[in-house]
């Protein structure tokens, strides 16, 4: 075999797993890269709008199944319970009255896909940075997610008590 | 009389100077020298011992807010954690041997097995009164007795003049510990 076809048989190589990697990509980079979409949609800056506080908290519960649960449980706080896509609105809304900026990240993420691809549960370690607070805020979150017509939606998120 | 003399010769003889002091005498050795160091530290520091930021209270005196400390990762690989250690604590379940970015920072009262209670400020471990040299400030605490499982330590912070509810401290799992405080 000549090396004009070998380079030509190396480059079918490479475009066929590029291509199958394309179309079939792995569960686990998608939901760390939904995940990330999350931390942005959560975050904003100061001196918003009320329509762009209204777009931030829509695109926030879009994330979420329409049947979502969030568990709050946090020491010293009293626990909070919200239910459906409704409430994440609300609540996304009400904390955009009440603090004028807050950044979100997920700096630590373990995700477990579960047998049958269509759901996984992550752990993350949710960090946020409060406007006018000199410690940022850190909790320890699991999430449970689902493939629902092709995207992958939060059904639960709880918070858990590292130290038990 | 003095003479002075400047020119090319004199200016290439100050450049050669300059080059030596930055590059050593071989520069391609000392380029190789640099690339190892920076391989060392990358490796060191991303995996080994971990450098951190103390945010928070909970560990004052001993470990001043916004202060700079580091987590050997290899100080349990020989024996396992001792009371009185100071530790980090992952929030996330471990992956893998990748590090944290984000940890408690807590000393270690009560190992595997043992019951914990607070009394009046005081830690109880089995009913026994704890000695601690490290607790500087007035704590008047009472917790309920906890006993750990057996891959459990109770881990709290050294600031116990601060209120109970505000202070995050508790069973922590073997596998969450990160490694023991160098500094």
């Amino acid at each position: 075999m000549k090396w004009p076809r070998v380079i030509l048989l190396a480059v079918v190589v490479a475009l066929g797993a590029w291509a199958w990697v394309a179309l079939h990509p792995d569960p686990e980079r998608l939901i760390r890269r939904r995940l990330d979409k999350i931390a942005h949609a959560a975050s904003y800056g100061p001196n918003q709008g009320y329509l762009a506080k209204l777009a931030g908290a829509q695109s926030l519960a879009d994330f979420c199944a329409t049947n979502i649960e969030v568990n709050i449980d946090v020491p010293g706080r009293q626990e909070h319970r919200l239910a459906g896509r409704e409430d994440i609105q609300q609540a996304a809304l009400a904390l955009r009255a009440s603090v004028q900026a807050v950044t979100v990240t997920f700096p630590d993420v373990t995700v477990v896909v579960n047998a049958d691809r269509e759901s996984a549960v992550a752990d993350l370690t949710l960090q946020a940075r409060l406007a006018g607070e000199r410690d940022m805020f850190v909790q320890e979150v699991k999430v449970t997610l689902q493939k629902i017509d092709g995207q992958w939606l939060i059904v639960k998120a709880e918070t858990v008590r590292t130290l038990k | 009389m003095k003479e002075t003399k400047s020119g090319p010769g004199q200016e290439r003889r100050s450049g050669s100077w300059l080059q030596t002091l930055a590059l050593g005498r071989n520069p391609k050795t000392t380029l190789i020298r640099a690339a190892v160091l920076a391989a060392v530290c990358v490796v060191l520091f991303k995996w080994v011992l971990l450098p951190v930021r103390v945010q928070g209270i909970s560990m004052t005196p001993t470990y001043a807010d916004h202060s700079v400390h580091f987590v050997n990762r290899l100080a349990y690989l020989w024996h396992e954690p001792r009371r009185g250690d100071v530790v980090g604590i992952r929030l996330t379940p471990p992956n893998g041997w990748s590090a944290p970015h984000i940890m408690y920072f807590k000393r270690i009262i009560g190992l595997p097995g043992e019951s914990i209670s607070f009394v009046g400020g005081r830690v109880l471990v089995n009913g026994q009164t704890l000695d601690e040299p490290y607790e500087k400030r007035p704590c008047d605490w009472n917790a309920a007795a906890v006993t750990l499982g057996g891959h459990e330590y109770f881990v709290v912070g050294d600031n116990r003049s601060m209120a109970k509810e505000e202070h995050d401290f508790g069973r922590a799992e073997r596998s969450r510990i990160v490694g023991k405080a160098l500094l």
